[in-house]
């Protein structure tokens, strides 16, 4: 078969690109542990309380360790569940320090949401009958908005809250 | 006769002559576009 000496270079090219871009899959899955955000974990969505996690005592920001926090959060139409503050009302901004280690536990009573801390990588979908995690790095300082961005109903432009990051 | 011309005859082949400088620059701008493109996204994601 004679190739055209440009097309020689373009296939090189193409099948290098492939390639690269394969190996990098490759790095990221097996290497970095990369993977969907809901774990093969399952939960009741009916009741989502069983679960250590998102009863509604362990809800919201929580420090586990020095400079490692964890996040519960229970989506459901069409409200992010953070828990209560001391004065029993819903908490709808939390406050972490820059730097920190934050693990963000999400779960859904309902039908599919999004939990998205626009600005920043925590972005992932919330299935129910699943647990979404995602562990990150506060790098910035900043407020961030949490939204939903899974259309889920009527509300679904209801579903907001705040995250802010400081110094 | 027939048999000594298909001996001799050259091969000719479809792309004989054709021009493909522009065609190659175009792939070769959407290749270079496509990665610089992946790299921003990837720069991005990693000061986030």
């Amino acid at each position: 078969m004679h190739l055209h000496k440009y097309e020689k270079i373009w296939l090189t090219f193409g099948l290098g690109s492939l390639a690269l871009f394969l190996i990098i899959i490759g790095f990221a899955a097996f290497w970095k542990g990369t993977h969907p955000m809901s774990h093969i974990e399952t939960i009741d969505p009916q009741n989502v309380e069983a679960h250590d996690s998102f009863k509604p005592e362990n809800l919201g920001l929580r420090e586990v360790a020095e400079g490692k926090y964890t996040v519960n959060i229970v989506a459901s139409a069409f409200n992010y569940d953070f828990g209560n503050d001391a004065d029993g009302k819903p908490v709808k901004k939390i406050r972490i320090p820059k730097g920190s280690t934050v693990l963000f536990q999400v779960t859904t009573k309902d039908v599919v949401h999004g939990f998205q801390v626009a600005g920043t990588n925590v972005n992932m979908m919330v299935e129910p009958g699943h647990v979404s995690r995602l562990e990150t790095v506060m790098k910035n300082t900043g407020e961030f908005t949490v939204v939903c961005n899974e259309y889920c109903g009527i509300g679904h432009h209801q579903m907001f809250a705040t995250v802010e990051v400081y110094e | 006769m027939a048999k000594g011309n298909s001996k001799k005859r050259p091969q000719v082949t479809a792309d004989s002559g054709i021009n493909l400088k522009g065609t190659f620059i175009s792939v070769m701008l959407l290749g270079v576009f496509i990665l610089v493109l992946w790299f921003g996204l990837y720069a991005l994601f990693l000061s986030r």
